[in-house]
């Protein structure tokens, strides 16, 4: 074997530490675990957008030969009197009660060993509903003329949300507002004024390891394996769902097929939980493919966005009004609301700005966080909208950027100063790369080419905690424990680079310790770009702290400072044979300042997410298709801990963003999903990677990040659809407004431009 | 999916005469990438499959034939019309369209036989095999019979096939001097069924059109051949009025359908580009 590499640790590009038990099969997943005695379930779901539940039928269910039980919200109310969860208002129910709100919403469930039986069960059951009007779209949601619930009810768990408890008559689950300067005078003595509407599609995460949740419930206390990003979170939610001390949840967490935001917080959880306290048995729900579109997308969105421009090509002022469809339960939504909320305004230096973001209740799937909390939605309105400016005012994209960036050391929208954000870096890389003042060749007969660059800013989730602790045993070995969820994103990796940067030990000899609540400290989530920032804090101090106490052992034992003595031998030396350990533990927790009532504080974030993207692009005049040739992406990373980690992280983002750009689409159709499985919802394949892709990360370092390091997950998703759309103008002269970009669409557009429209069958 | 008979018998007789041709939810199945779908989403619940599996590599078989045309199983997976030195050399198209015909995985597995039983419109073969004017040979309990592929497919999801009657083979005229093209047009990921697909095979000599055969898929119930458009070709010169007027005769004659890929306006839009362009394809492949 060869020897592993000791000393720096941090900036080693090491395979990931999981890779080799991936590749061959044996890693562990939810959706394919087996407990013995375990029962399947399978969900009844709601045909209906919006009903009153009349009657259900389960007596077919539950005569079929083979089928343990069949149970709905009657049943679920006896074990659980209160069965309604949710991060941010406790608004969903386990099983549908009374009303159904979407197509989709699990109404009742049949539990057998064998799951066709399940499956085949499921087919007799008959509901009865009362169709009740509808609303989807979330501007006319907006209007309050059809209500999704009769009352708004808020967790508790965020301070921002309690003045919405028991609010009647409405849809609108948050309303985040900013106010900074004067815009409406600004306005009036701009030189010039835009405004633009933009409006994103419902597309979803698609994880390939769908959604999956085993409960195994005892009187003393309940076991929950669950491919969730969140185990603190479910714990929380569970043990409140039960009146039970959080020791008595215990949740295990595999390796994930992915996740993307999907399986934050609580999705199949509280069910399992509740039908493994109806059967006495173990429950196992493992969706199928289909069934992750009536789970959780990401959210449609509509965005208003106006600004004023003095004669010197000065942004003066910038007015966003933004409408988030939400679906039929809050699930994250009020939080991608507000926190997005914060930089809707894009990454400039404007005076005068005024946001107003809503998140709306409609009757479709839920939403919640798809990589980039909103953000993705933010910056293609307000990237297309800073190009068709310049366009307008005859400048050039990069130049106009430039003129109007927002600065180091400069205040953002909410007031608080920039610091550690590369933005100006990162969209000279992108032209530089993209040699954007040099000529370009614009193609020629029915093939025309262009270009576009796009550049955002996010403020990170905050304030958020992380725990880590660090143990090393007596013969000198060392494990992590961490809630942290490797989803495929390789924080194990990372996080086992940290411990062996402080300790001085081969990353690959740090084991890290799967995610079990009773045994893996609390961490709010793997989410938001946020986990190799706090979770990475809480590491470096939980192995700075085992450091001290090696250096303690050292000088118990008597041994002279500087010594290198092997750690087996301080442990023998102490304990008299090879006993005993060393346990570091470290908190993580930034600092934060909320907002005020004008949405403003001087501390919105503790780290600023920079990236943004520039394609090249060929148009077919004939036919719309769009052929994206060149995709670059950089980012400010602050200093890469991994960085072949990084660059895969910004390449699967931006090929994830290409899906939800040029093509992704759930068709809706009286709130039923028309395009419900793989074979009609397409996502990028490997014929759909650019030909020419290139991911960069700007010379940076954050200077409170853990070694100088701050999250990625992300960041690659920001610029890719205005830059696209920003090309497309820039080839054909065209301007799309709505997500995806489709051949159709660029067709229709062109076509309607040269006043020989496409007909409308 | 509920419990089901898997037969796996080892003749074509056997095999026809397990398929009972009143039962619908009797079905043969070759490589499945389509009927287990349709078993995954519920819309087929089999009482019994009967496999072809082991039906033997004599129907599996890749072969010149005495007539300069080309031979080929029904039970023969895709790839090996992908790999095959012989359809290269025959139908150089066929290994073409292999290429973002659906993926590695589905193309190991998915036979001849089934991708032209299936009918589903919007298969990639079928179009290419009517182009080349192949025909399949039929066995069923009253024997052996001959049909142009263009004639097994009646309709959506519809065959001229009866219930017990199985595809055995396939054989592709020689070509000749014809030359085939085929465009496949995706509205999502590069992989996604096609909105539309087109064919072409088109001989010609001295500057005018002898032969064309030109067809339409994915955009309309069943892949056809369109034959005013064929007919606006042939005999003429194929300049760029020549190929407009074929361009608009197809648009004409095809009933083009609205899906989740694409309204029937952009299609036909599609449809008079990519007819103009697979009959040009196909005169550059002759040049």
């Amino acid at each position: 074997m060869a020897t592993l590499a000791t000393g720096t640790q941090v900036g080693r590009s090491l395979p990931r530490i999981e890779a080799r038990e991936k590749v061959t099969g044996r890693a562990e997943y939810t959706h394919i675990m087996q407990v013995a005695g375990m029962l399947h379930a399978r969900i009844f779901r709601s045909t209906v957008a919006h009903g009153r539940i009349k009657a259900v039928d389960v007596n077919a269910a539950r005569q079929l030969p083979g089928v343990f039980g069949v149970y709905t919200s009657e049943d679920v109310r006896k074990v659980i009197p209160d069965p309604y969860y949710g991060p941010a208002f406790h608004d969903q129910p386990i099983l549908a009660i009374d009303k159904v709100h979407f197509v989709g919403e699990p109404v009742a469930v049949v539990l057998a060993s064998d799951p066709h039986v399940a499956e085949q069960a499921v087919q007799l059951i008959v509901a009865d509903y009362e169709e009740l009007p509808a609303v989807f779209d979330e501007v006319e949601a907006a209007e309050n003329k059809i209500l999704v619930h009769a009352e708004l009810k808020p967790a508790g768990t965020f301070a921002d949300l309690k003045h919405l408890k028991g609010r009647k008559g409405t849809n609108i689950a948050l309303d985040f507002r900013l106010r900074r300067g004067d815009v409406d005078k600004a306005f009036a003595s701009a030189a010039h004024v835009f405004e633009h509407t933009f409006r994103t599609q419902k597309v979803l995460h698609l994880a390939l390891e769908p959604f999956a949740s085993i409960a195994d419930y005892r009187d003393d206390g309940v076991t929950i394996h669950s491919s969730a990003q969140g185990p603190s979170f479910v714990r929380t939610e569970i043990a409140r769902l039960l009146g039970w001390p959080e020791n008595r949840v215990r949740v295990k967490v595999p390796y994930l097929g992915g996740g993307y935001g999907g399986k934050l917080y609580i999705k199949m959880e509280a069910l399992a939980v509740a039908l493994s306290m109806l059967a006495r048995r173990p429950v196992k729900i493992a969706l199928s493919m289909e069934e992750q579109f009536y789970t959780i997308t990401k959210h449609p969105s509509t965005f208003r966005i106006k600004s004023g421009v003095d004669k010197d090509g000065r942004i003066v002022a910038r007015k966003c009004e933004i409408w988030w469809n939400g679906g039929a339960y809050a699930d994250i939504g009020p939080r991608v609301t507000q926190k997005s909320g914060f930089t809707a305004a894009g990454p400039y230096d404007i005076d005068n700005v005024s946001i107003d973001s809503y998140a709306l209740y409609t009757n479709l799937t839920p939403a919640g966080a798809l990589r980039g909390f909103g953000i993705p939605q933010l910056v293609w309105a307000y990237e297309s909208h800073t190009d068709m400016i310049a366009r307008a005012l005859k400048r050039d994209a990069l130049d106009f950027r430039k003129l109007n960036l927002l600065r180091e050391g400069r205040p953002q929208a909410t007031g608080t100063i920039v610091k550690d954000a590369a933005i100006e870096k990162v969209l000279d890389r992108i032209a530089e790369r993209l040699a954007w003042k040099a000529s370009f060749d614009r193609g020629q007969g029915t093939v025309r080419r262009g270009r576009g660059l796009a550049v955002a800013l996010k403020a990170v989730i905050s304030p958020t905690t992380s725990v880590a602790i660090v143990n090393i045993s007596a013969d000198g070995s060392t494990t992590l424990y961490c809630g942290t969820v490797d989803m495929g994103q390789g924080s194990d990796t990372a996080m086992a680079q940290m411990v062996g940067e402080v300790l001085n030990v081969p990353a690959e000899t740090v084991r890290v310790v799967p995610r079990d609540t009773d045994v893996t400290p609390y961490d709010m989530g793997t989410l938001g770009s946020r986990s190799l920032f706090h979770m990475g804090h809480a590491v470096r101090l939980a192995a700075e702290d085992a450091r001290a106490k090696i250096a303690a052992l050292r000088r118990e034992v008597g041994e002279a400072e500087g010594s290198n003595t092997p750690l087996a031998d301080l442990f023998r030396k102490r304990y008299g044979m090879q006993a005993g350990n060393i346990v570091g533990t470290g908190t993580y927790k930034p600092d934060y300042i909320a907002p005020d009532s004008e949405g403003l504080t001087t501390n919105a974030t503790p780290f600023w997410m920079v990236a943004g993207s520039g394609v090249e692009i060929e148009v077919d005049t004939e036919t719309g298709q769009v052929r994206i040739t060149r995709l670059v992406n950089v980012a400010d990373v602050g200093r890469p801990i991994n960085p072949r980690i990084v660059e895969t992280q910004l390449s699967g983002a931006s090929l994830m963003q290409i899906g939800f750009s040029m093509f992704e689409k759930m068709h809706i159709d009286g709130g039923q999903v028309t395009n419900a499985s793989l074979a009609d919802y397409k996502i990028p394949g490997i014929h759909d990677v650019p030909p020419i892709m290139e991911n960069e990360v700007v010379d940076a370092y954050q200077s409170n990040g853990p070694f100088g390091a701050k999250g990625v997950g992300e960041l690659a998703t920001f610029g890719v659809s205005p830059a696209i759309a920003n090309a497309i103008d820039d080839a054909i002269g065209v301007r799309l407004t709505e997500l995806p970009l489709t051949a159709e669409s660029v067709l229709r557009a062109l076509r309607a431009r040269d006043n020989r429209p496409l007909g409308d069958d | 999916m509920t419990p089901f008979e898997l037969a796996e018998p080892a003749s074509l007789k056997e095999a026809i005469a397990l398929i009972d041709p009143d039962d619908p939810n009797v079905r043969p199945i070759a490589g499945g990438t389509a009927l287990m779908l349709m078993m995954k989403a519920g819309v087929f619940r089999p009482r019994r499959l009967v496999s072809l599996r082991k039906l033997g590599t004599g129907f599996a078989h890749i072969a010149a034939t005495r007539d300069g045309g080309l031979a080929i199983g029904a039970l023969a997976p895709l790839s090996t019309l992908e790999y095959s030195a012989e359809v290269a050399r025959h139908a150089p198209v066929i290994v073409r369209t292999m290429r973002r015909l659906s993926n590695t995985r589905v193309r190991n597995v998915a036979t001849v036989g089934g991708a032209l039983a299936h009918a589903d419109p919007h298969m990639d073969l079928p179009p290419v095999l009517i182009a080349l004017g192949a025909t399949i040979k039929i066995v069923g309990p009253k024997g052996e019979r001959a049909m142009p592929v263009e004639d097994l497919l009646t309709g959506y999801y519809e065959t001229a096939l009866a219930r017990n009657e199985l595809i055995t083979g396939l054989h592709i005229p020689p070509q000749g001097a014809a030359r085939a093209v085929y465009f496949k047009v995706t509205a999502g990921s590069a992989d996604d069924w096609p909105a539309l697909g087109v064919a072409a095979a088109i001989e010609s000599g001295a500057g005018t059109v002898k032969s064309a055969r030109i067809v339409l898929s994915a955009a309309t119930v069943k892949a056809m051949r369109l034959e005013s458009a064929e007919s606006a070709l042939i005999g003429g010169k194929p300049d760029d009025k020549t190929i407009a007027a074929v361009a608009d005769a197809a648009v004409k004659e095809a009933d083009v359908m609205a899906d989740l890929r694409g309204s029937a306006s952009y299609k036909r839009e599609l449809l008079r580009v990519y007819v103009a362009r697979a009959v040009r394809a196909a005169m550059q492949e002759v040049a």
